[in-house]
């Protein structure tokens, strides 16, 4: 047994080495399947109800939608729908469907399935469906001819193509035949009813996921991919590994610290990007110490900025609620910069004004850059005298217990992924009232930001709602209810032979594969 | 005790000694555990960046090679490792010694309950000391701990969950074959209660089994703590348990091996240590067990 | 004998019964919110209650454990919360790598331990003996996931020569499945290359998990070979001049088959609960990764699952090992 184990362990690492020279090239000629390592499994493909970049990327590959996005900045280009108009009060969409379009199983993808999928995603409203809850009722899409939608938004919404890549529209039929007593959710949990260029070949939970080019797929072009692999991959530094090794093509989780690893490797391109993805530090501005915004301006002026950045790598810091490229942010805001001094001042100022408090921040476990900031905060506040509980909690705790204020912790860290390049997408969800108990906003409430943004939200007139952005700026920053962070780049890495990848900074890590190729 | 049967005990503590020194393993294993020991109780005095344990960041000086100036270079934080490492002795001690004592008190306590009691209560009691057996206890010991949330207490009762039923074994096993011996029955003839019996005449006999039994298990009950870092749910940040320092450390391999290494070789060296020490005490105290 | 098979079987079901009722209890008695798990961020409070609803979770917990009782009878072993999987299905589709991963461990320990630890027994109180106890030893103190990370440092991040993590190249197709242990069914289908690229995948995480019973498997060994040649009737025979080799051939083998066995029934059941920390290092895709997984998020029905499915293999375990035992060794009698 000793022998015949041991000799099988060179004989497979010989073979190993034989295979990437010989065995793998032969293969890839005629098969080129394109890896991509990522941390997030897919637990869930029904196009309405799963969330997450790792759903997004899998649903954009086997479904279509109205729209889809591309360059940077990102604008919303044809996809399902070959044209659009707007009408004068922006109120009104109309749709001219592409007639080639059609799903997996020869049928047409017409106005009914587009009406059929968006009562469906509202009737369930769970995963994307906050994106146009409020914006679009059950009554509001109309199919008017076979290839002809239209769709009249309750309230005027400025940014509605902008989410609208990310409503999939379903094959009604194969959905009605498998409805089951809970509209379909069990067997779209893991069947496929889509129209996009690529189908599920293999799915191992937990490990891979593997899909296949759809031979006869309606949208020609694109590129020369025959299929593609998600492979679940825990540890960022592995992903790093396989990408530098040719093991996978694409890795979309990795640190700084992996990229500085990677640059100047041959065979290796890397992508570092600003997105808008924001992350901020939410307080209790209604129940426990921070309530005192002394004591809320004094922990934002005391926070350690240069050390968040430095561990942070590729970011930059947040100038305010908004990222620099959005329109309406302002370039003039007064914003919090390490200065002790300052912090004492307001310090003195609070009710507790030597500190001798302890607060608790809560972040979520696992995400190694939030358990960094949670140290470096740490390590601010011990010089108001404050002491710091940090709580690693799984999302769904933190979800929990940011619905009533009693629950949220003193400090909440939260990452915000603008889907579209819009203010509102940040500033509605993150600090508008009727958001409160959710995680965007657990706790922040003020009656003058709320109006600014619910005027702002129906304003068409640029100049004016860019002034009215500024006000709520200026009003936030005196509230300070946030340590507003950084803002990360988006950092992939991938082999040279990947060719026709253009960077769009909405959910780039959510990889869109059809003009992908493989030199 | 009379000085007739002190002098064949004492006799048989020196002959185990002598093997005891003859043993250079066991020796080194002592070694070890007093050089952990030393570190336990005056790690903040002896780390040379005692700031760093207490949450200090030196975001200027990440991840810089093991030098003379860090000894085993610095974390992604620009902490100190090798002062990271030292704290970590106090924290894994304590931490593996209270499950040990945890478990084995209560082990006591079951076993001690069985053996005198027997019947059902005996039946009761040891169908639940197999059945921690059939369960997989880091599975457990894990769901539990995460559950409570991190922490060193919470850490420590869910490990020693699952870590009574060996003690209550061996006390039962004693309890259940003293009762019987002659001087216990004359002392029960003589009206000495339960308690004193056990405290009296069964503990002090299988003291040595237990002593023994405990000091292999601490090198274990570490290995479990760490275990429990590892998987990332083991104590509150900053604290610098040695598993959580390595598993922390696993994003920044290979480029920046010591922030792993180090950690993980200070968790080999106490294992090995008390190992060592566990049989060389073995040999010493209950010469019976040795081959 | 039947009957005392039978016996032992019966007497399974109320030791699979209690250790049943304890991970239910211990499960779903922690605090914590799987609820909110599964109905997603953005849910209201009434999503939530339907939730609860469609788990059963708002019943009694003697109701939950009772329903999920008769649930276990049919194949059903509950669903998680977070992916809604069946957990049934998971665990069959788990099982098999960590299986893989076990017995290979335990073959490479059998392997290598009773060799060394003839060796040692030979050599009693020379180096060759001390130097395989010391290492022994330190085999038992190696952190089984430090071990990993510097083996995959070693020889998959610095030298090369085998692969970092996983169980086969993934644009290739694995062999096809039979049992599901990739290097069998290579075997089984004779794509000889295919188990070479298998085993180059199960090396490093097979040596990281067999240490443990490696050294206790060269301690019982070198234990019972002093014993036997120090036996009456073994000096005797030397003294009648047979030679060294014949005597341990003869005596010697059946200790190591004894050795082997009671090793076998002790780790079987360790081994793959201790899978969860190699599987975490090298991304092995077995139960101990589902299982670590499961407690990440608090999803307690994989984590009773896998504990059962655990638990229920090591008692069965046991019953083989056991009876063997008995076929070995005609003395012992069965009660």
């Amino acid at each position: 047994m000793l022998t015949t184990t041991r000799r099988g362990v060179m004989a497979g690492g010989a073979a190993l080495l034989a295979g990437m020279a010989t065995g793998r090239d032969a293969q890839a000629q005629s098969r080129r399947i394109l890896v991509m390592a990522s941390n997030q499994d897919i637990p869930n493909f029904d196009p309405h109800v799963a969330n997450g970049y790792s759903a997004s990327m899998a649903l954009r590959n086997t479904y279509d939608s109205l729209v889809g996005v591309a360059g940077n900045p990102p604008k919303p280009v044809p996809q399902l729908a070959q044209s659009w108009t707007i009408s004068d009060d922006g109120r009104e969409y109309t749709f001219k469907l592409d007639p080639a379009a059609k799903f997996h199983d020869g049928s047409p993808v017409n106005a009914e399935a587009v009406k059929y999928s968006f009562n469906r995603l509202l009737r369930l409203n769970r995963g994307n469906a906050w994106m146009i809850a409020g914006v679009v009722d059950q009554n509001s899409v109309e199919a008017i001819d076979a290839t002809t939608v239209r769709i009249k938004l309750v309230t005027p919404f400025v940014p509605f193509l902008s989410v609208l890549p990310w409503v999939w529209i379903v094959n009604p039929a194969q959905v009605e035949a498998n409805k089951g007593s809970d509209d379909g959710q069990a067997w779209l949990r893991s069947n496929l009813a889509g129209s996009g260029a690529f189908r599920l070949r293999r799915a191992e939970a937990g490990n891979l996921y593997e899909f296949e080019r759809v031979a006869d797929a309606w949208r020609k072009g694109g590129g020369n991919l025959t299929g593609a692999i998600w492979k679940i991959t825990r540890e960022t530094a592995t992903q790093r590994l396989m990408v530098q090794r040719g093991e996978a093509q694409i890795a979309v989780d990795l640190t700084s610290e992996d990229m500085d690893s990677l640059k100047g490797r041959a065979g290796v391109n890397l992508v570092i990007e600003p997105e808008y993805r924001t992350f901020s530090m939410k307080m209790n501005t209604r129940h426990g110490p921070l309530q005192d915004a002394n004591l809320r301006r004094a922990i934002a002026c005391a926070f350690n900025y240069q050390g968040m950045l430095d561990v942070a790598g590729y970011a930059e810091l947040m100038k305010g609620p908004f990222p620099e490229s959005i329109d309406g942010f302002d370039k003039d805001l007064p914003v919090y910069r390490t200065d002790l001094a300052r912090a004492k001042e307001y310090l003195a100022k609070s009710s507790t004004p030597n500190g001798g408090i302890k607060i608790t921040v809560a972040h979520v476990s696992g995400l190694e850059q939030q358990r960094r900031w949670a140290l470096v905060l740490l390590d601010s506040l011990r010089a108001l005298n404050i002491e710091l509980d940090i709580k690693p909690m799984i999302w769904p705790d933190m979800v929990s217990a940011a619905r009533s204020p009693e629950t949220t912790p003193d400090i909440f860290m939260v990452y915000q992924t603008a889907n579209y390049g819009d203010p509102d997408n940040l500033a509605f969800a993150g600090y508008h009232s009727s958001r409160n108990g959710g995680w965007q906003n657990p706790t922040y409430a003020n009656p003058e930001v709320d109006s600014l943004l619910t005027q702002a939200r129906a304003e068409s007139d640029a100049e004016k709602r860019r002034a009215l952005y500024v006000r709520f700026q200026r009003v936030l920053m005196e509230d300070s209810p946030d340590i507003f962070g950084v803002l990360e780049k988006r950092k992939l890495a991938m082999r040279s032979n990947v060719q026709g990848f253009a960077f769009t900074p909405v959910a780039s890590n959510a990889i869109d594969l059809f003009p992908l190729s493989l030199g | 005790m009379s000085s007739t049967t002190a002098h064949p005990r004492l006799e048989s503590w020196r002959r185990g000694l002598y093997r005891f020194r003859q043993s250079w393993v066991s020796v080194l294993g002592l070694l070890i555990v007093s050089v952990l020991l030393v570190l336990a109780i005056g790690g903040q005095h002896l780390a040379p960046y005692p700031q760093h344990i207490a949450g200090l960041v030196d975001t200027s000086a990440r991840l810089q090679a093991p030098s003379t100036t860090y000894w085993f270079g610095t974390n992604e934080l620009g902490q100190d490792v090798f002062s990271l490492v030292v704290a970590g002795t106090r924290i894994s001690l304590l931490a593996g010694m209270a499950v040990v004592i945890v478990g084995a008190a209560f082990g006591v306590f079951v076993g001690a309950i069985a053996g005198f009691l027997g019947g059902w209560v005996d039946e009761v009691l040891m169908r639940l000391a197999d059945l921690k057996l059939t369960v997989p206890g880091l599975i457990l010991a894990m769901a539990v701990a995460a559950a409570l949330g991190p922490g060193i207490v919470n850490m420590v009762f869910a490990i020693a969950l699952s870590w009574w039923p060996g003690y209550a074994r061996l006390v039962r096993g004693e309890v259940m074959a003293k009762r019987e011996e002659t001087f216990v029955l004359a002392s029960r003839a003589m009206g000495a209660g339960t308690n004193r019996l056990l405290w009296k005449h069964i503990l002090p006999n299988i003291m040595s089994p237990i002593i023994v039994k405990m000091s292999l298990d601490m090198g274990f009950a570490i290995l479990t703590v760490a275990s429990l870092g590892f998987i990332g749910i083991g104590v509150k940040p900053p604290t610098p348990e040695w598993g959580s320092l390595l598993s922390v450390a696993r994003v920044n391999m290979p480029d920046y091996w010591w922030t792993a290494i180090f950690p993980g070789l200070a968790i080999f060296m106490a294992v090995f240590g008390f190992n060592l020490l566990g049989d060389g005490l073995r040999d010493l105290l209950d010469p019976k067990a040795r081959r | 004998m039947v009957g005392y098979i039978l016996r032992r079987l019966l007497l399974l079901v109320p030791v699979l019964l209690g250790l049943s009722m304890l991970v239910f209890a211990i499960a779903r008695l922690l605090p914590g919110d799987p609820v909110a798990l599964a109905a997603g961020p953005n849910a209201t409070a009434a999503d939530v209650a339907s939730v609860a609803r469609e788990f059963g979770l708002d019943q009694p917990l003697v109701v939950q454990y009772w329903n999920y009782l008769t649930g276990l009878f049919r194949g059903d072993w509950g669903v998680s919360i977070f992916t809604r999987r069946p957990v049934a299905e998971d665990l069959a589709a788990y099982l098999p790598a960590t299986l893989e991963l076990v017995l290979a461990a335990m073959l490479l320990a059998i392997g290598l331990g009773i060799p060394l630890g003839l060796m040692a027994a030979v050599f009693r109180n020379k180096w060759p003996d001390f130097l395989a106890r010391t290492v022994s030893l330190g085999a038992i103190s190696m952190p089984r996931f430090f071990l990993g990370l510097v083996f995959q440092l070693l020889f998959a991040m610095w030298l090369g020569w085998l692969p970092l993590s996983g169980r086969f190249p993934l644009t290739e197709d694995p062999p096809p499945q039979i049992t599901g242990m990739l290097t069998v069914d290579a075997l089984l289908s004779g794509q000889f290359h295919a188990f070479g690229v298998a085993l180059s995948y199960l090396a490093l995480p097979a040596i990281a998990m067999c240490l443990s019973p490696l050294a206790t498997i060269m301690r019982m060994m070198r234990a019972s070979t002093i014993e036997v040649l120090q036996q009456d009737y073994v000096l005797t025979e030397r003294a009648l001049g047979l030679s060294q080799k014949l005597i341990l051939f003869k005596y010697v083998l059946k200790n190591a088959i004894s050795a082997t066995l009671t090793v076998i029934g002790l780790y079987f059941g360790w081994l793959l609960g201790g899978t969860v920390l190699v599987e975490t290092v090298f991304d092995w895709p077995g139960i101990g990764l589902y299982a670590t997984q499961a407690v990440l998020t608090q999803d307690f029905m994989p984590i009773i699952g896998v504990t059962l499915c655990i638990g229920a293999i090591f008692v069965t375990v046991n019953l083989v090992v056991d009876m063997l035992y008995g076929l070995l060794n005609p003395k012992v009698r069965y009660q």
